[in-house]
This record gives C-alpha cells, structure tokens and sequence, in this order.
C-alpha cells in the first residue's frame, strides 16, 4: 500500500503534537519510524488508522484521500503494548483470533497463520497467562487475518525477549519480502533487525524521511 | 434444627406455586439476573463500571418526573416505569454525547449526569408529595411488588437483547475488547457503541424495581467481578457471571421472603457473599496446587 503524508500537523486540544509533516512510501517498503516518548509516533500511527481526525487532502492510501478511504480491512495493525486492547479480562487465544467471519481468513488459514508463529498450541489459553513475546504474536496473527497490504506495528518489541525479538523480525522481514509494506514504530532503530527500506525521525513532531542509502552513509541521527 | 432449612425451603416453593406476586417476582429475578451480567461484563471490559450507577440515578429522575405526572398532574402514564426507561436512554445518550464533548477527560460525563440525575429526582420527590414508599421501593427495589405488564416488558426486552447479542457476538466483543481494530474491520464503533449505551440505559431502568437505584451496578457488576477470577474464556467467564447472579436472586428472594427483609439490598449481599467465597475458595485452591507443583 503506498502512503501519501503531506504536511500534516495534528494536536490535541491546544497542543501540537505532530508539525508539518509530509513522507511518501511506496507500496512494499520498510519504514521505520524512530522517536523518542512523546514524539508523536503513536499519533501519526492513529492519524494513517483514521481514529484521529485530520483535515482532508493530509493523507492519501494507495492514492485515495483518507477521510474517503473505506477498504480499512487491507491494513494490519499491532498496537503499542495492547494498550488499546483489554487483555486482563479473561479471554482465550481463540476468541481473540476467532472472528473469520469478519475476515478474509477462513478457519483453516487460521490454523495455518497461527502454526506458522508457532501459537498453535496456545488455542485455549486465557490471554493474560501469556508472556509479552506470545501475547505479541498472537495479535500478529491476528494482524495478518486480513491479508493486510500494509501492516503497522506499533514498539512490537518492548518487553520481548531476545529470542522472541528475533523470531519477530525473520517474520516482519519475510512478510515485507512477500509484498507487504511494513511500517514499524520504535524508539532505537540499533535495536532493530528490521530489513527496512526507509527510515524516518520524528522529533518534537517534526520528521526527517531518509532512504536505507542515506541511514547507511549518514548514521542514525 | 437439622430440618428448619427443609421447612424454610419448602414454604418458599409454597409460596412460588400459590401466590402470583412470587411467580412474577421470581420470573422477573431470574430474566433481571440473567440480563444485567451479560450487558455487565461488557461495561467492565470497557472499564466503565460506573455508568450503571449514573444511569440508574437519572433514571430515578424519570421515575421522579413519573410520578409528579401521576400524583399532581393526574396524567394518564400508566406507570412512571416509562418515564424512568425513557430518562435511561436520554442519560445514556447524553453520557455519549458528553463522553465526545470531553474526548481527553471522558470520564466526566459520569458526576455531571448524576449530578443532573439526582438534582431532577430530589426536585420531583419534593413536587410529588415528598419521601413516600414509591420512593422508598425505587432506592432499594421492590421485586415482590412488580406487576404482569413490567414481566411482559421485561420478558421483551431480554428477548430483544438476548437476540442481539447473539447475532451481533463477534462485533460486540471485538469493538469492546480494542476498538482500533474493530474499525479496521470495518464495524461502526460509534453505532455500536450508542446501540449498546441505550440497551444498558433499559436494563438499568429495569433493574430497578429489582435492587433499586442505589444497588443495580452492584447487580451489574458484582457477579462479572466475580467471575473474572475464575473464568477462563470469554464464555465462561459470561456463563460464570449468570450462574452467579441467578445464584443471588434465588438466594435473595428466597430469604427476603422468609425472614420478612428487603429482597434488593439481599439479593446484593448474596453476590457479594458469593464473590468473597470464591476469591477466598480460590487464594485456598491456587495456593495448594502450587505448593503442589513446588514439592
């Protein structure tokens, strides 16, 4: 899915959180956005997932102006810490993933997507017995339900362990290889064993977009 | 002393098969106690336990408002229950309403509709006549004096809520459980989000003449509470919550009749003798197992 950003500013009551921002990927890159707390990552993320609100002609998917985009189905979306998601209240791995109905996932590719991040197993277990690298990627199976075009994972790794970490990248990696751009939100981009095409800095809401040539000769900033 | 349980036992089903005003309260507890977990659970999941209790108290301002119609007015309402259901949906609403107005301090609809809820309720009390036993029976319910037309409604309504949720399952507890992904699925979270506002504004109307104003989140949420400490799934943790609260209101209504003592306030008290037993049944259970596996 290619993005469009163009000079979106975006803030919260009488505070600017994101300012001037503006960034094109095209359609099977790797972007990974880097900033520190409070850098306006996660607001961006909401922006390109329509729960903020911005004005129109801001951003484009795939070319289409976001305020008429409709096909939301296309877009993966592992949130930051599952802060948006309640997982103290009991519910199994299968409930959460159990909603085939509403995706293009019929049961048996369920199976097979849940085997293949090796949570087979882990089918009636109550959420909140898992550990931060399970419960990460039982909502990466999830994520990937929808055969999403665009798949943005919001600091995936916080609280994983170095072997689950580096499970998690050999599948984000694989998945960009097969056509999926990956949009991935971190606060250290040296930790990261992303293969990403792009890289892009956000700081104090304003961002710096480089291409992997230039994070190579210049270095993280 | 062995057979005094026996005999309490067998004058309550007595008075289950002979007297209406027990089958009624009976049907109306077992429907009440059914429907006020199932829409309980998802306002807990949603971590807003709290608005049962705010729209429980503007919709005593509805009852409130009913009666002044009634009494005062000589007003061909019927019964002030239709007010109270209407002032429920109108709280839940404007709660929704205020929830977007305050987008960062969303939990401030709370104290400003009970504000106005309970400001309206002690105007109306005072137009009516005052403290009466109407009054009395909305604080803390009256389940043994509901009549045939509140089991009809009553019987509708679950019937109506019972269906949704099982047509709507899915949508319901994805947009409950992480409403970002819900709308990557393309379900209206803000549709769903007033649907199920206004449904909880109705059972919380109900619940009242049950426990009364002052006790229905008890209703709502005590049993949810519960069940949340030994539910494994979604599913069970539902089932769980049910059993629970049909376990209270049996219980409730049954000693509230035997010993002459309000059914609401021990109905409650049921639940929450019931949530203390099993978090105790479980601290004994989990630790033991646990000792278990480390010997």
């Amino acid at each position: 899915m290619r993005i469009d950003v163009d000079n979106l500013s975006f803030g919260y009551d009488y505070r600017t959180v994101l300012k001037n921002v503006s960034f094109s990927i095209e359609s099977g890159d790797f972007l990974v956005i880097v900033g520190q707390n409070g850098s306006g990552k996660s607001t961006l993320v909401k922006c390109l997932l329509g729960i903020n609100k911005v004005p129109d002609s801001k951003i484009f998917l795939n070319g289409i102006e976001i305020n008429d985009f409709s096909n939301w189905i296309q877009i993966g979306y592992v949130p930051q810490k599952f802060d948006d998601f309640n997982y103290e209240f009991p519910i199994t791995v299968n409930e959460i993933l159990n909603v085939t109905k509403l995706t293009k996932a019929d049961e048996d590719e369920k199976l097979e997507i849940m085997d293949n991040l090796g949570i087979l197993t882990l089918q009636n277990e109550n959420i909140n017995t898992l550990s931060g690298g399970q419960m990460q990627r039982v909502f990466i199976a999830r994520a990937l339900m929808n055969h999403p075009t665009l798949l943005i994972l919001d600091e995936p790794t916080v609280g994983v362990d170095q072997d689950n970490t580096d499970r998690f990248y050999r599948v984000v990696n694989d998945l960009n290889d097969q056509g999926v751009t990956i949009m991935l939100i971190s606060h250290d981009l040296n930790s990261s064993k992303a293969n990403f095409s792009h890289a892009m800095w956000l700081d104090n809401g304003e961002a710096t977009l480089k291409n992997i040539s230039e994070v190579a000769l210049g270095g993280e900033e | 002393m062995g057979i005094e349980p026996l005999i309490m036992a067998s004058s309550f089903i007595r008075a289950l098969i002979e007297r209406e005003f027990m089958q009624l309260a009976l049907i109306t507890g077992v429907f009440i106690g059914f429907l006020a977990p199932l829409i309980g659970a998802f306002v807990v999941i949603k971590r807003l336990s709290l608005i049962a209790d705010t729209l429980s108290h503007f919709s005593l301002a509805g009852l409130a408002i009913g009666m002044y119609f009634i009494n005062i007015l000589s007003l061909p309402i019927g019964d002030p229950l239709y007010i109270g259901m209407v002032f429920g949906i109108i709280g839940a609403l404007l709660i929704e309403v205020l929830r977007g107005y305050y987008r960062n301090y969303k939990e401030i609809s709370m104290p400003i509709v009970i504000s106005i809820g309970t400001a309206l309720s002690a105007l109306f009390i005072s137009l009516s006549g005052g403290f009466n036993s109407s009054v009395y029976n909305y604080l803390f319910g009256s389940i043994l004096t509901v009549g045939r037309n509140f089991v009809i409604i009553i019987s509708l309504v679950t019937l109506v809520i019972l269906a949704l949720v099982i047509i709507f399952y899915k949508q319901i507890v994805i947009v409950s459980f992480d409403e970002a992904y819900a709308r990557l699925l393309g379900i209206s979270v803000r549709k769903f989000q007033i649907v199920t506002t206004i449904i909880l504004g109705i059972v919380v109307s109900l619940a009242i003449e049950t426990v009364g104003v002052l006790l229905v989140g008890s209703l709502m949420i005590i049993p949810v509470a519960t069940a949340m400490k030994v539910g494994r799934s979604f599913k069970s943790t539902l089932a769980l919550a049910i059993i629970f609260s049909e376990a209270s209101v049996l219980l409730g209504l049954w000693f509230s009749y035997i010993f002459s003592i309000p059914s609401g306030a021990t109905i409650v008290l049921f639940n929450i003798a019931i949530m203390v037993s099993v978090v105790i049944l479980k601290k004994f259970f989990f630790n033991r197992s646990l000792k278990e596996k480390q010997s």
